[in-house]
């Protein structure tokens, strides 16, 4: 089983998403949102190999660059991924 | 069959609304006898620790209620082993403690999951 | 605001009618209690009643049915702790009726 992990605080003051690669499986995905797309600053993200989509006004709110290793989603594309995913689990 | 919930706590006792938010969803899950986990994880481990005082901060006594998990069907009680290690806490009796990919797969077996 | 008088003491009851603090409770108050709900309490009530003041020391939280029918076969037997004997004594609600009649806060995870 999928399940997609949406984060929405930033990496650099707490500590989800640390938790969330490491127990994250090879099928899921991590969704940034809000001050969780400063994740695409982070360089454990990338090395970890797991699905990276982060929401794209989140990020152009923020200026942050795009990487090769990071898809942008719209709304309607987080809702087709909440779909694709088995289930979705959201660190509140 | 209902679906199953697995619910993440990993926040500290008294850190605000969230521990006792985590309990409250999995009493009420229990009550109603649905197929549910309890995972401690990062501060939430805390939860867990021997001896706390509830009361010096004018809060509920979580710890006693914890203890009341069995009586209400919740048997599947874990607790992240990295976590506490990381805190210097000792897997305590009412928690099985789980490596980080034995946590992946339990997340996997549950239909959904709450993260609080 | 809602009040219940036994003697000469007027106790603050919530809206549900359950007492406001624990330990306004007495033997005496069960009593008044159980007169509200015209409930005469007899030997198995009060083994019930005292049974759920020891759970919430115990867990500091009023049971549901199911942990509520679990602690008494647990404590008293089996004979007693099955939802037949605590619906008889506790009109069918056994969960609200005997946590309101023993002192205790509505139990919150009973919907």
């Amino acid at each position: 089983m999928s399940t997609l992990h949406v984060l929405s605080h930033s990496p650099f003051t707490d500590s989800r998403l640390d938790s969330c690669l490491r127990l994250c499986g090879r099928e899921d995905a991590i969704l940034l949102c809000g001050d969780g797309a400063y994740g695409l600053h982070s360089p454990a993200l990338h090395t970890k190999g797991v699905k990276v989509f982060v929401l794209a006004e989140d990020m152009q709110a923020r200026n942050l660059p795009l990487p090769d290793w990071a898809d942008s989603v719209d709304y309607p594309g987080f809702v087709q991924l909440s779909i694709d995913y088995d289930k979705v689990n959201t660190w509140l | 069959m209902s679906k199953s919930l697995l619910v993440i706590s990993r926040q500290a006792p008294w850190s605000g609304p969230s521990a006792r938010e985590a309990l409250d969803i999995v009493l009420a899950g229990g009550a109603f006898d649905l197929p549910i986990g309890l995972l401690f994880l990062d501060d939430g481990v805390f939860q867990l620790a021997p001896h706390q005082d509830a009361k010096a901060v004018q809060q509920k006594d979580l710890g006693a209620n914890l203890q009341a998990l069995g009586l209400f069907g919740i048997d599947d009680v874990f607790a992240c082993s990295h976590s506490l290690a990381e805190r210097g806490l000792t897997p305590p009796a009412s928690a099985q403690p789980l490596g980080n990919e034995d946590i992946c797969r339990l997340i996997d077996r549950y239909d959904q999951v709450i993260t609080l | 605001m809602n009040t219940l008088t036994v003697g000469a003491r007027a106790l603050e009851l919530d809206k549900d009618g359950y007492l406001v603090d624990l330990d306004d409770w007495s033997d005496e108050v069960a009593h008044a209690l159980a007169a509200a709900e015209a409930l005469e309490l007899t030997a198995d009530h009060w083994e019930i009643l005292r049974l759920l003041r020891q759970f919430y020391a115990e867990f500091q939280l009023s049971p549901a049915t199911r942990p509520l029918i679990k602690y008494t076969a647990l404590k008293l037997g089996p004979d007693k702790g099955n939802s037949l004997h605590l619906n008889k004594l506790f009109n069918g609600t056994p969960a609200k009726l005997a946590a309101k009649l023993a002192g205790l806060p509505r139990p919150t995870n009973c919907l």
